[in-house]
């Protein structure tokens, strides 16, 4: 349980409506982590790579991915993460956006998602899908960051 | 890529030129052709005249010598009457004379000069005969002397020089008119091969220009060749390109519609989650004014009663009435984009089992609807793509069943036939029918006929036309009001994906 209640969470999303319906929801599923939000790739990028508490220099994280951000393309960052080295590189990336396009579901997983959740329009899901998100962070592990280092 | 020129051959100028050397190439021709006959005929005449010439000359000295033979036998006579030879040749020679002069008379009887001198000479002739006569006579009476003194006293001599001259001058005559003929025919030749310089030089001028215009026209003809063979090229190459252009726009426009739905849907999700929000919202606060009019009555006003209860619920309603109407619509587009950008994948669909299908997932809904759907005769084959030719069938048949006449069992047919390089279907039904005004219209994205009494978004017709634009084919409608309708779908019998789709 020490370990769970370590993980922060990184949401970068640029709707600030959608990162406070995530937000409530994720609090609704009784996840008291700590969430950080990004409304942009280039200053999430830097939290996570060189922030002092930031996920490679400090604690486990997960993050929550929107694609489609105003600097840039989400599965750029996607492919920062995932292609790094070091832990920041297993860190779970859950892609929470509008896009149900099966091919660029397919990209997703490619490119080293974890999971992928459509942000549907339909709320009763849309609060479904992420207190389901709660649950599995209830669940995943995290690296062992000494092992890492 | 240069402009193409376009560059004719100048047929339209060639003929006209090469008649206008054609023709005065065959003039010239006619006037050398002419030319040589009129110095043959010339020379004809020439050669008759010289050979007249000659015969006059050779029938002026027969008549000389034949005179000089008389004269000659005359005078041997007188020296020797007893030689009867003399006297022999006398009379044969005599006797030949007036054939002889009658000879010269009528080749020269074209000639006045020679007439006026032959008559002189036979004046002369004639005196000189009687003359000699005379003495012949003497000379057979045996009178010598007296002959002898004829002769002496004879003028003879004198009419002998004169009929000389008078021979001489008719030879010279010929001569002359023989020299002046001679003059005329050097004349003519010279003419003639005046005109056979004139006309071979024209000819030549004539041959080159000919030659230098065939050879400019043949190379115009090279050059409009190539300028052809180049444009067809270009045609092939701008074809491509316009090819290019529109599978650029089309795709252009199918990421625009998939980019504007999907940023259209983020804001939609935070409409409906706050929604949602509000909802929960609204139901604390109405628990709370059902707890205070149960607790404290006083403190809850009408106002806030309504609001809590009817106000707030009846917007919220509303609200997410509406988004999810624009949700449909959206997904309506992205689906439409998506159905753009789907690969076709063409291959051969026996159509009776593709309706037969459709027929096994409608079953209960046209069991509901107390309606049939049945294939008249048989269906042709059709190589195409399979899922876009369920989707026009499906949607189709589903809004005959949709649209039927209430209390009327509705009967849907399917029929089809096979036209050239195309195979047309129809779908007909006995169902409420549209308006002739609609029929444009109910091929358009959210566009609807008739009393909007059952659900839907008018999303149906529109995709199915998309679809059958894309399979290479073709859609529209017969119907009345209260009449049913006929679609009639006409497709290419093989669907030829063109270049690389999307």
């Amino acid at each position: 349980m020490n370990a769970h209640q370590s993980v922060g969470i990184v949401m970068i999303e640029d709707d600030e409506g959608h990162a406070r319906l995530i937000e409530k929801n994720i609090r609704r599923a009784g996840i008291l982590n700590e969430i950080r939000h990004f409304t942009d790739g280039t200053s999430a990028l830097d939290y996570i790579f060189n922030d002092p508490v930031g996920p490679a220099l400090s604690g486990p994280a997960l993050i929550l991915l929107d694609l489609n951000l105003p600097d840039m393309s989400g599965t750029d960052i996607l492919t920062r993460i995932k292609n790094s080295d070091g832990p920041v590189k297993r860190t779970p990336v859950v892609v929470l956006t509008t896009t149900d396009d099966a091919r660029e579901i397919q990209r997703c997983y490619d490119l080293g998602a974890n999971v992928y959740i459509t942000k549907p329009v339909n709320y009763e899901s849309f609060a479904q899908a992420i207190r389901q998100l709660g649950l599995f962070l209830s669940v995943i592990q995290v690296p062992d960051l000494d092992g890492a280092n | 890529m240069s402009t193409p020129r376009f560059l004719l051959p100048p047929e339209g100028k060639i003929a006209p030129r090469l008649t206008a050397l054609l023709v005065p190439g065959f003039l010239a021709l006619l006037a050398a052709g002419g030319g040589a006959a009129w110095v043959t005929r010339q020379n004809q005449i020439h050669t008759r005249a010289v050979v007249h010439t000659y015969e006059v000359e050779k029938a002026v000295l027969e008549v000389r010598r034949v005179i000089e033979e008389v004269e000659a036998t005359r005078r041997g006579a007188l020296l020797a009457p007893a030689t009867a030879a003399y006297r022999e040749g006398y009379h044969r020679a005599a006797a030949e004379l007036p054939q002889r002069l009658a000879t010269l008379a009528r080749l020269t009887a074209d000639n006045p000069r020679q007439r006026d001198n032959l008559a002189r000479l036979q004046l002369q002739l004639g005196t000189l005969a009687q003359r000699r006569a005379e003495t012949m006579a003497l000379v057979e009476r045996g009178d010598q002397r007296g002959a002898f003194a004829g002769f002496r006293a004879d003028t003879e001599a004198t009419s002998m020089r004169a009929v000389r001259f008078l021979m001489n001058h008719m030879a010279a005559e010929e001569r002359r008119l023989l020299a002046i003929r001679d003059r005329e025919l050097r004349v003519t030749e010279r003419a003639f091969y005046a005109v056979l310089v004139l006309a071979a030089v024209l000819l030549l001028a004539l041959a080159v220009i000919a030659l230098l215009t065939v050879l400019a026209y043949t190379r115009d003809l090279a050059r409009s060749r190539d300028a052809t063979q180049a444009l067809a090229d270009s045609l092939e190459e701008m074809v491509a390109e316009r090819t290019e252009d529109l599978t650029r726009a089309n795709e252009e426009i199918q990421r625009f519609a998939y980019i504007v739905s999907h940023d259209l849907r983020s804001p939609l999700v935070n409409v409906m989650g706050f929604t949602a929000e509000l909802e929960a919202a609204t139901g604390q606060l109405g628990a709370l004014v059902d707890k205070v009019e149960a607790e404290a009555p006083q403190l809850l006003s009408e106002d806030a009663k309504l609001s809590a209860r009817e106000d707030l619920p009846e917007a919220i309603g509303f609200i997410r009435a509406s988004t999810q109407k624009m949700d449909r619509l959206i997904n309506a587009i992205l689906q439409l984009s998506r159905q753009g950008r789907r690969q076709l994948a063409p291959e051969r669909i026996d159509l009776a089992q593709l309706v037969g299908q459709i027929r096994d997932t409608l079953t209960h809904r046209l069991a509901d609807a107390d309606a049939t759907l049945e294939v008249a005769g048989a269906l042709p084959e059709v190589i195409s793509d399979r899922f876009s030719l369920d989707q026009v069938f499906s949607n189709l048949i589903e809004n005959a069943v949709k649209y039927l006449r209430p209390g009327v069992p509705g009967r849907i047919t399917v029929s089809g036939r096979r036209e050239a390089q195309r195979v047309i279907y129809a779908i007909a039904d006995n169902g409420r029918g549209i308006d002739p005004r609609d029929h444009a219209r109910v091929f358009d994205l959210f566009r609807r006929s008739g009393a909007q009494d059952k659900p839907g978004e008018g999303i149906g017709l529109a995709t199915v036309r998309a679809l059958v634009f894309r399979l290479g084919g073709a859609i529209n409608v017969e119907s009345n009001l209260g009449q049913g309708a006929v679609f009639t779908l006409s497709l290419p019998s093989t669907l030829e994906l063109q270049g690389k789709s999307e």
